[in-house]
């Protein structure tokens, strides 16, 4: 590299100054705030005492927190098989010579993703409603009018009734990006994989598979990533009830702090939420890798 | 080349197998097409359901409107309590603020980490890379904490901020890959031409990264205008909501009047929609290329 090319020390600082301050003062200084203040007795007020680790041995006895934990579990598992999982097998479909209407299907299955959580909570919320939702009327029409009921205040329900919109949502999104992957390869492998015989399960397991696992991986750990900070569709949709039926690590955090104004111990979930997530997608990553050695398919 | 082995294949196949092949394709396109129509059905029983008024809806929800009105849309629109055109507003504003600072800062960043050697350079790198690692939702408490006590809260720009710094580390690590890739000749030469450093990078390398720059735009925007979480703990006061925070504001005024709750959705979305349905397959390249990279 040429000397000239590189400029004085000072013009880098000048340069990366406010970017970095910005950042910082927006992410890091947050994040020791939070370590900090979940050491107080916090009701928002003026009044804060130190309490020491006493709000971290309450968050680790206190069973709503690791319901909605579980809740954003139960989330990630059924969103890395409904999203990931269908868009897999919509991409195996759409790929077929039989199918039509590519383009519709890619800007059409997209668009949902596009749209606010707030919005895609609005229009299912509309679609359960009771006397006016499009799941009754349907049941209605079709002769089911005893299973009709208050959807979202079944708490057995609830948690997979408000999955539903998030799954669809984004089975689009995943959808366009494996078929990206999978439009990169030459599409004489799965000609001459067909003429071999191989069947359709068989192309998609040991030749469609195997060529874009990388790009699956990516998919798994957005999926992962997005699904642990989960908060505005449930928000929209129950703010986590009946009860605590449909609570998750954000919504909880939440609740405690702005509707008990209880800062302390809010900024200690806080610091819960980002330890637990860390560890959800680092785990998860760790899991992938030694599968996908297992299976060979690396 | 493929035409022709496909023909080939297809002769030589019994009335069987095209049985076989026919009820596949209805199967395929159906269950495809099922899933693509589910994807927009929403968007056109909104549209056509806020045409009707209240007592026509709740009569029949799925049917289409016999005599359609505007007039959902005119009280939605005139009434300033709703606060549609000021939330609209809001968020363009922020919406617009924050991508310029995100193209300009990742750009400026992205550039100095790829090219300039220096000490704190890898220091830099891994503290943006540690952005996209953080769950931004343990952020929400803190956030609020930090802001109201640095009285950052509740201003027209609170909201600029911390978009602007989740958005940087993708678009920093998207710059940096883009550049990496680009011959550092260019830089020479414009060095040996006596180009100073700034000149370089807005009158060079710039316009070189353009199609990275678009990318990040494309989705920055998306995300900008539909963040909902942090708004709702930063913004408390209803003159300077933003559009998802207005939509939940929605539930509450109009009670169960649904078409009027469609035709707010509808107008505060058909910016977005307008926009996507018109750059669909630049936008749909720009996301995935984003996805993937970052």
């Amino acid at each position: 590299m040429l000397k000239s090319i590189k400029p004085k020390g000072r013009t880098i600082f000048l340069y990366l100054c406010i970017p970095v301050i910005w950042y910082v003062f927006s992410v890091f200084i947050p994040l020791i705030t939070a370590m900090f203040y979940s050491l107080f007795e916090w009701k928002g007020g003026p009044n804060k005492s130190f309490i020491g680790i006493t709000n971290y041995v309450a968050l680790i006895k206190d069973s709503v927190f690791w319901i909605s934990f579980s809740h954003n579990i139960y989330l990630v598992l059924l969103c890395i098989v409904g999203q990931v999982g269908i868009a897999f097998v919509f991409v195996l479909m759409i790929n077929s010579r039989l199918v039509k209407l590519k383009g519709i299907h890619r800007t059409f299955g997209f668009f949902p993703s596009t749209v606010s959580a707030v919005s895609i909570g609005f229009i299912w919320m509309m679609i359960y409603d009771y006397k006016r939702g499009i799941l009754n009327w349907f049941l209605t029409i079709t002769g089911n009018s005893e299973s009709v009921k208050v959807w979202l205040n079944e708490p057995s329900l609830v948690m997979l009734l408000v999955s539903i919109p998030l799954v669809w949502q984004f089975i689009g999104y995943y959808m366009v990006i494996l078929l990206s992957a999978i439009s990169s390869v030459d599409n004489e492998i799965f000609e001459v994989a067909e003429l071999d015989g191989a069947n359709a399960f068989q192309r998609a397991i040991y030749i469609v598979l195997p060529l874009i696992k990388n790009t699956i991986l990516v998919c798994i750990t957005l999926c992962v990533a997005g699904n642990m900070k989960a908060f505005d569709h449930i928000y929209t949709m129950t703010e986590g009830g009946p009860g605590t039926s449909s609570m998750v690590m954000a919504m909880y955090g939440y609740k405690i702090s702005f509707a008990q104004m209880n800062m302390g111990y809010g900024s200690a979930i806080s610091v819960g939420i980002f330890v637990l997530s860390l560890l959800v997608i680092g785990g998860m990553q760790k899991f992938l890798n030694i599968l996908m050695k297992d299976k060979g398919v690396a | 080349m493929a035409d022709l082995t496909l023909t080939k294949v297809k002769s030589i196949k019994s009335p069987a197998e095209k049985l076989k092949i026919g009820s596949l394709t209805i199967f395929l396109n159906s269950v495809l097409l099922l899933f693509s129509l589910s994807c927009i059905f929403p968007l056109v029983w909104m549209f056509y359901s806020s045409l009707k008024v209240k007592r026509v809806f709740n009569a029949d929800i799925m049917g289409l409107p016999k005599d359609p009105t505007i007039s959902n849309y005119v009280k939605v629109i005139t009434n300033p309590d709703y606060h549609i055109g000021e939330s609209m507003l809001n968020s363009v504003r922020t919406t617009a603020l924050s991508l310029f600072f995100i193209v300009l800062f990742g750009f400026i960043v992205g550039y100095i980490l790829a090219r300039l050697k220096f000490k704190g350079n890898r220091i830099l790198y891994v503290m943006f890379l540690m952005g996209m690692l953080i769950p931004v939702h343990s952020l929400l408490v803190p956030i609020y904490v930090v802001f109201n006590t640095a009285g950052l809260g509740n201003q027209w720009f609170t909201l600029i901020i911390p978009y602007v710094a989740f958005g940087l580390p993708i678009s920093v690590f998207l710059v940096e890959g883009f550049i990496k890739a680009i011959p550092i000749e260019l830089e020479e030469a414009a060095a040996i031409d006596g180009s100073s450093f700034t000149r370089t990078l807005f009158n060079i390398i710039f316009p070189v990264t353009k199609p990275i720059l678009v990318t990040i735009a494309i989705i920055q925007t998306f995300s900008c205008w539909n963040e909902f979480s942090f708004a709702l703990v930063l913004i408390k006061n209803v003159s300077l909501q933003t559009v998802p925070l207005a939509m939940t504001m929605f539930k509450g005024q109009f009670a169960s009047d649904y078409p009027k709750i469609m035709s707010a959705m509808l107008t505060t979305m058909a910016p977005i929609v307008v926009l996507y349905f018109v750059f669909s397959k630049q936008i749909i390249k720009g996301m995935v290329a984003g996805a993937v990279k970052g």
